[in-house]
């Protein structure tokens, strides 16, 4: 009960003393948090940079037509700390992959900025911002 | 699928009691990089150089837990500071600004350099500082940006020698343990946050440093704008807390925000027509 009572406070001293840090820019200007879905297809490329990594699936579209999808990942500082390093991502490479993705508000199809990435080994990996509040992490907006 | 045991916690405190025994405890998608925070002890006094002075050497992370927070269980909470007292005309230059067109004029999405007191406000990546007697030297993750500053207390430069820089001249002084940072002559394209803040040529940014103890370091930052401001600003502390790791190399090589965000301007612009 003491460990309890001790992770709840220290859950609460965070809330108080966190020193907010402004991200790269406000997601929701460029993506629409309320049109979601996951994607399905084989990962074909990875650009690991900044301010934001990509990367691409395959997908097969409704007329059985190979389409290409782009995912907007974090920046390589918050990958890499959160275990999105390269290699982990490249390793899924000519994979079938699912990923989380928010389409762009702009229209331009195909587009997304992604939240986590199932890889081909079964792991669910974050890759981005919690802008659907689906992990119980900070939500940005 | 889990339970986010963390939050909900967080969530039963801030309820009401009854309320929170009938709050039926959220599911959500277990993912690798969530992070749910421990905050550091303070860890003992500030180590203190050669000449007595607080010595501010370290890699400095946002919040308390010593390490990236951006995908934390616990969201930041808002600073208790005053509003901004912006002049009329610049509180409603900010406010016409569409959501798009303040991200097209923020550095922090444009990867134009950020400046004072941009290096902590627009940067949500870690700071490594060093100081020595009589130097301050400030290295940022974001972009791999970095100034160096005097602490001995020299003046100004001469107005005759000064010119419009990103980090503006720089001089800084001890006040006791607290590092004193004055700088002027800031170039009008920075802003002084990413959310429309902009700035006149007479901006005057006076930052403070201190650290606590040895696992916390504080920021605050006055504004002095008489062109934009009706008073002198001054933020909250803000607290950073010492990391165990190093900075990573962080260039901005590939910004398609831009373009993308010039393309949602063009489509907002025509819904509006």
């Amino acid at each position: 009960m003491n460990a309890l009572f001790g992770l709840v406070a220290s859950l609460l001293l965070l809330g108080m003393s966190a020193a907010p840090a402004s991200a790269h820019h406000a997601f929701a200007a460029e993506f629409d948090a309320t049109n979601c879905s996951e994607v399905t297809g084989i990962l074909s490329k990875v650009d690991y940079q900044n301010p934001h990594a990509y990367l691409w699936v395959n997908t097969t579209g409704a007329g059985g037509q190979t389409e290409e999808a782009t995912f907007q990942l974090s920046s390589t500082s918050n990958l890499r700390r959160g275990g999105a390093t390269y290699a982990v991502l490249t390793a899924s490479l000519g994979k079938t992959v699912i990923v989380r993705g928010c389409a762009a508000r702009n229209g331009e199809k195909n587009r997304y900025a992604a939240s986590f990435i199932k890889l081909a080994d079964g792991v669910v990996q974050r890759v981005g911002q919690d802008v659907e509040g689906i992990f119980g992490t900070k939500i940005w907006r | 699928m889990r339970t986010h045991v963390g939050a909900a916690l967080v969530a039963a405190c801030l309820l009401p009691a009854a309320a929170a025994a009938q709050e039926k405890p959220k599911t959500f998608v277990e993912a690798r990089g969530n992070v749910v925070p421990v905050p550091l002890p303070p860890g003992g006094p500030a180590p203190r150089m050669a000449d007595g002075k607080v010595d501010l050497s370290g890699v400095w992370f946002a919040g308390p837990t010593g390490k990236a927070n951006a995908w934390s269980v616990v969201p930041d909470a808002p600073l208790a500071q005053d509003a901004v007292p912006f002049q009329p005309w610049a509180d409603a230059k900010i406010k016409s600004m569409s959501r798009t067109e303040r991200e097209l004029g923020n550095p922090g999405v444009t990867c134009a350099p950020v400046g004072v007191p941009g290096m902590f406000t627009i940067n949500p990546y870690p700071h490594q500082i060093v100081t020595t007697p009589g130097l301050f030297v400030h290295l940022i993750e974001s972009d791999n940006r970095w100034r160096v500053v005097h602490t001995d207390g020299r003046p100004h430069k001469s107005k005759d020698e000064l010119e419009p820089l990103y980090n503006g001249d720089e001089t800084a002084r001890w006040e006791g343990d607290t590092l004193v940072i004055d700088s002027i002559s800031i170039d009008e394209q920075t802003w002084i946050q990413g959310n429309g803040w902009f700035h006149s040529d007479a901006l005057h940014v006076i930052e403070r440093l201190r650290r606590p103890s040895l696992n916390y370091l504080e920021y605050q930052f006055t504004i002095e704008d008489p062109k934009v401001l009706t008073r002198p600003w001054t933020s909250a502390w803000r607290t950073y807390s010492l990391g165990k790791e190093d900075l990573t190399e962080n260039f901005c090589t590939r910004n398609e925000n831009v373009d993308q965000l010039r393309k949602l301007n063009e489509v907002e612009a025509g819904t509006r027509r």
